[in-house]
């Protein structure tokens, strides 16, 4: 049953502010044509696919429906994951566990730039009654979380903003990146204060893109990449979705998803078996709250580690090398398939610039945004 | 590449314009609707208490999220007052668009809750408010109230 899942080939478009050109299913288009050339297929090859979509972000219900044709998945086994792409990636891998698929592909896209009000469509993601009748920002939960955060550890406003500096300085290594730029904490700590603490600058902007990615069983992955990137843990939870319920301050989700992934993946101190981390920076504070939730370091402790160059490039927790969402820009939905991204290009030496040396095991973190508590975690490794 | 032919000029680009025009009707549901009519009828806050756990939910609901149970017969009253657990100052309405002035958002732990109830703060208490501080709800007179969240104007700075 626990058979090896292989990366053979990851596909791409993007990731830019706006894609005036292309409608979303020709994004999709183009990024599954490249990832079919990679691995030297066509979508006949594929046993199944998944997508991950949200409805309403291309403006109708029913999204997965509309998802087959563009990925060459039309009379093929198609289902859609209402989530985050790194637990559409789970699914891929247990279908091939399981025996079901030898070859599996996962999609997720973002247009983005098509939404005219992502506010309201964010605000619709809230309860009505208790929630929605504020009538305010739906940051305001991000807002809260920050503050509690900022109060249960040693972070402060300018360690945030400093998330921000380096990463928006990291994407000038990526040209897939659409967000790139040297900026000033000052300059952070001076934009709209939209939920304080919340200030703009400290909100990932948003990107167009899309990414697909085929997976496939051990003998077939061989057969076809000279050198796949093989899935070695999985994990993803949701912590209570009434937000009333929640540990404001504590990442509960990302603990128990990593707990998750390293029993499968076999690791029991990940600050010194895992070489890069790609994690949630929806919010620059993020970042921070998800290093500790992974217990990559201690609880409280992760604004520390910034301050020792430990997640820079050149630190020894390399995290959000590719420029993360800040950098790169969010991508709804498709966010994880970035981050999954810049592990399979780091892992296959192929980053260019920002190639971290000696890499074998890389992690990814997303979550789902606001309001969710859902994390998923993944671990890949080259060896 | 997977396109050969792509536009090469902005003036050529085309798209089109449309929105979800969608209207609901939200159910209050059994923990809801006891929950707005006390603080409608009464000016009060109840919630639900989880012997199992020792859980008191304020908002209430009617099963434990933690381990399962049915908590429809144990209904509890509260205070009116609570702690400041978090806050957020914002500056835009849920459209996006920028608020006249500035709203106080906190997660209040009700005085006996173990959850929190998300509200505003009064403006007027902005100076004081900490992580921690002790606050009362201030509710609208009772003919104005309708059986919703604004049924509670804001939370100011409990006199103690």
């Amino acid at each position: 049953m626990n058979r090896k899942v292989g990366i053979v080939s990851m596909g791409y478009h993007g990731f830019s502010p706006v894609t005036p050109d292309l409608s979303f299913r020709e994004l999709v288009y183009a990024a599954a044509s490249k990832a079919y050339a990679k691995a030297g297929i066509g979508p006949g090859d594929v046993d199944m696919f998944i997508c991950a979509a949200e409805d309403f972000c291309e403006g109708y219900s029913i999204s997965d429906e509309y998802c087959n044709d563009q990925l060459g998945a039309v009379l093929k086994p198609v289902h859609t994951v209402s989530g985050e792409y790194l637990q559409a990636i789970a699914n891929a891998a247990m279908i091939i566990q399981s025996g079901l698929g030898k070859i599996v592909v996962v999609e997720s896209h973002s247009k983005a730039s098509n939404i005219k009000n992502m506010e309201a469509i964010h605000s619709f993601g809230l309860d009505p009654v208790f929630n929605r009748s504020l009538r305010v920002t739906p940051h305001f939960a991000a807002g809260l979380e920050m503050s509690r955060y900022m109060t249960e550890s040693k972070a402060t406003e300018e360690h945030c903003a400093r998330i921000v500096v380096k990463n928006r300085t990291n994407a000038l290594s990526n040209p897939n990146a659409g967000h790139g730029a040297i900026i000033s904490v000052a300059d952070v700590l001076a934009s709209d204060p939209v939920a304080w603490p919340v200030s703009r600058l400290s909100i990932a902007p948003r990107s167009d893109g899309c990414i697909v990615t085929v997976l496939a069983e051990e003998s077939v992955a061989r057969s076809l990449a000279s050198e796949p990137v093989w899935i070695l843990g999985t994990g993803w939870a949701t912590e209570s979705s009434t937000l009333e319920n929640r540990a404001w301050g504590e990442p509960v989700s990302v603990d128990i998803a990593a707990q998750m992934a390293y029993k499968e993946a076999g690791i029991t101190v990940p600050s010194q078996q895992i070489d890069l981390f790609e994690v949630d920076d929806t919010y620059s504070f993020k970042e921070l709250q998800a290093l500790e939730g992974l217990h990559v370091v201690g609880r409280g402790q992760a604004a520390h580690a910034l301050d020792e160059g430990r997640l820079g490039p050149d630190g020894d927790l390399p995290t959000n090398v590719s420029g993360g969402s800040l950098g790169v820009g969010h991508l709804l939905e498709a966010t994880g398939g970035q981050k999954l991204l810049e592990l399979f290009l780091q892992l296959t030496y192929q980053a260019g610039e920002r190639q971290i040396p000696d890499v074998q095991v890389g992690l990814a973190q997303a979550w789902r945004g606001v309001p969710t508590t859902t994390s998923a975690v993944i671990i890949v490794g080259n060896e | 590449m997977s396109f050969l032919e792509k536009h090469q000029r902005n003036v050529d680009l085309t798209a089109f314009d449309g929105k979800i025009p969608v209207h609901y009707r939200y159910t209050l549901g059994l923990a809801g609707d006891k929950f707005f009519t006390a603080i409608k009828k009464d000016g009060k806050f109840v919630g639900t208490h989880c012997e199992e756990c020792d859980v008191i939910y304020s908002p209430p609901s009617v099963y434990c999220e933690r381990c399962f149970a049915s908590l429809e017969d144990s209904w509890v009253e509260l205070p009116s007052t609570g702690t400041v657990v978090a806050f957020t100052v914002v500056t835009e309405d849920d459209q996006g668009k920028e608020l006249d002035c500035p709203q106080v958002i906190a997660a209040i732990q009700l005085d006996g809750a173990d959850n929190t109830f998300v509200h505003r703060i009064c403006d007027c208490c902005i100076e004081d408010l900490a992580i921690g501080a002790h606050v009362q709800a201030v509710f609208k007179p009772k003919k104005e109230r309708k059986g919703t969240l604004d049924d509670i104007e804001y939370f100011e700075i409990a006199a103690e």
